[in-house]
């Protein structure tokens, strides 16, 4: 019953490593629900998007750009993860840790 | 009649651009020492000003949010806090000389000296600020600003050598004073293109409540009243090449810029001018104040709208009311206005990119402007425009050291 | 309402109350975790202390010492649930009263000592 609380901008930006403790990436963005299970409008999180930009979001997502930026991102071996809540460990919301190693988690085309 | 009223957004915000102190002080001091050669760097701008315009326009109307709103949302605080900063400073140096502007035509119809007039004037403009709505502000500038055709009949007058005046709107290299053309090339553009005017265009298409059906309009506005705008501006540099050149005169003093129209138009030139430079420098003193109050406002998230009386925006209100009095100050002080409009041009010029380029990022962005996103031609004129930009912030300390005179 | 991403769509947006009013944006969002369950999107903060933060300490700091140069001690921030999320578009439309909250401070101690004192600043529209 341990509730933490972590403001969002400390999440964003935070290196992650993998189950090896290998660095894959920044968190990028964070998806967010409406819980359905629960009574009224409580969103949870339920995904993490982790890739090399600090904040893929200050390009935005114009198609054109978002093209441009794919193909460089592509070239430079750029690659971005989609973790799922339940495969993301906050229990130290400084060190945010995948509980899989990096070719097990599942990626952005 | 609302026809008229929106075309008086491009025809207002463009004399604010155009016809203010200064595009009049570069473009005079362009004529004197370099005849008509700098006439393509008024091209230039006025084409670039028309651009962003068309574009922040487009955006406002499209995504029913200001430039300066989207600034903030779409690139976060922490980037926000740049552009917010360098609007600012620079904003506040060209409203404290346009202030100057209006406080030196006053010197010159009462005698009285300018130092006098800057708080008169700030009062004033806040006076119209407070009891004004966004169309009393926007379209009394904008039929007063009609006058400053008088610059147009001043070089008409003169009988301008026409095709000389068509070779100098294409680019071309001094012969003489490398440092000090380049420098009032980059002052012409820091004049022409000013961020407080995009940004206070993409607040009054919020304030004219336009929308996706307003995109023509929009581009009608902004292409008409730059073509306005700085074709009076070219025409300040021609007369100002038929009148000072010839006889050698370097512009030090706004009392010369005068004989602009006074020379063509003798007795009622000089009125003219008098008239011309308080009203478009009064205009634009007005622009500037509301761009800053919208940039603060639209970026902290306050209620804002010239259209709302002062109590229910008081963070907006009380922001253009401070700014105003804060800029009189230089001139209070004494500060000599054509000095501080000369390093205010250049400081503007430098201050370019950081307002230039995120507008590329979001005028292609699918999520606010849908299928009006830039084509091709738009990308590339903008990303012109940012390389240019980007050139006049390195070469801006550089040719103030070197070419200020 | 489906699917938001917090960091490109929920905070820096403009916030509205349930009259439609302008009330500023969402400076800071708190997410409450708890093992075992997904992270929870709980509180929308607004206030320019933790907008200054997110720029970096040394922002922190001016914003502390603004503040203390006209004797406040604390900042007026609000917290408030994100439960209290009616709608999220171009506008985030929170159901509170822009009145009650403790971040419109400034506002109302302008708009009552400052602005509407002065001749022709109150009512509605010009």
């Amino acid at each position: 019953m341990s509730g933490r609380t972590v403001a969002l901008s400390d999440l964003l930006g935070r290196p992650v490593r993998d189950a090896d403790g290998r660095k894959i990436g920044r968190i990028e963005e964070l998806h967010a629900e409406i819980a359905l299970e629960r009574e009224g409008n409580d969103y949870v999180v339920t995904r993490f998007s982790v890739g090399h930009f600090k904040s893929f979001d200050v390009i935005a997502s114009g198609n054109f750009v978002q093209q441009l930026v794919r193909r460089i991102a592509r070239a430079t071996g750029y690659r971005r993860y989609e973790i799922p809540w339940d495969l993301m460990d906050l229990s130290d919301p400084a060190h945010p840790r995948a509980l899989r190693r990096e070719d097990e988690l599942p990626r952005t085309r | 009649m609302k026809k008229w009223g929106e075309l008086a957004l491009g025809v207002v915000t463009s004399i604010g651009g155009f016809l203010e102190v200064g595009s009049i002080a570069t473009s005079a001091q362009g004529g004197a020492e370099f005849g008509y050669q700098l006439a393509w760097v008024l091209l230039l701008g006025t084409l670039s000003l028309a651009m962003l315009m068309e574009m922040t326009g487009r955006l406002a109307a499209v995504s029913k949010r200001t430039y300066a709103d989207l600034l903030r949302e779409r690139f976060g605080y922490r980037f926000f806090v740049l552009p917010l900063v360098a609007v600012f400073v620079v904003s506040l140096l060209v409203l404290a000389s346009e202030i100057g502007g209006v406080a030196i035509a006053l010197q010159m119809a009462t005698g009285v000296a300018f130092r006098w007039w800057a708080i008169p004037i700030a009062l004033l403009g806040w006076l119209l600020l407070w009891r004004g709505n966004f169309s009393i502000v926007e379209q009394g500038t904008a039929m007063l600003g009609l006058v400053a055709i008088s610059f147009a009949v001043g070089a008409l007058v003169l009988h301008p050598t026409w095709p000389t005046l068509g070779r100098a709107l294409l680019p071309s290299l001094p012969s003489h004073d490398r440092a000090r053309y380049w420098y009032i090339a980059i002052s012409i553009l820091g004049a022409s293109i000013s961020p407080y005017l995009y940004l206070f265009y993409s607040a009054g298409a919020i304030e004219d409540e336009w929308t996706i059906e307003h995109l023509s309009v929009n581009r009608v506005t902004a292409v008409f009243g730059n073509v306005f705008g700085g074709g009076l501006a070219i025409a300040a540099l021609v007369t100002a090449a038929l009148v000072f050149a010839p006889r050698e005169i370097k512009v030090d003093r706004y009392e010369q810029i005068a004989l602009l129209l006074a020379t063509p138009l003798g007795r009622a030139g000089f009125v003219f001018f008098v008239m011309t430079l308080f009203i478009t420098c009064f205009g634009a003193t007005l622009e500037i104040v509301l761009a800053m109050a919208y940039l603060l406002a639209q970026g902290f998230g306050w209620n804002w709208s010239e259209n709302l009386k002062p109590g229910k925006d008081a963070r907006f209100s009380t922001s253009y009311t401070v700014l105003l009095l804060l800029a009189a100050l230089p001139i209070v002080l004494g500060m000599d206005p054509l000095s501080l409009t000369n390093i205010s041009m250049v400081v503007t010029a430098a201050s370019l990119p950081v307002t230039v380029i995120p507008l590329f990022v979001l005028m292609n962005d699918g999520d606010l402007l849908d299928t009006h996103v830039n084509g091709w031609p738009s990308n590339l004129a903008l990303v012109v425009i940012a390389l240019i930009s980007i050139v006049l912030l390195v070469a801006a300390l550089p040719l103030q050291l070197l070419g200020g005179g | 309402m489906g699917a938001v991403q917090l960091s490109h769509e929920v905070i820096d947006t403009q916030l509205v109350d349930r009259h439609q009013e302008k009330i500023g944006r969402i400076d800071e969002l708190l997410i409450e975790l708890e093992d075992g369950k997904p992270p929870r999107v709980a509180t929308i903060v607004i206030g320019g202390a933790a907008r200054a933060r997110r720029v970096g300490r040394w922002m922190l700091a001016c914003h502390r010492a603004v503040h203390a140069l006209f004797g406040q001690r604390e900042e007026h921030a609000s917290h408030v649930p994100f439960g209290a999320v009616r709608c999220i578009a171009d506008t985030i439309e929170i159901d509170v009263d822009g009145d009650t909250l403790d971040s419109m401070h400034l506002e109302h101690w302008l708009a009552t000592r400052v602005i509407c004192p002065i001749p022709g600043a109150s009512g509605e529209r010009k």
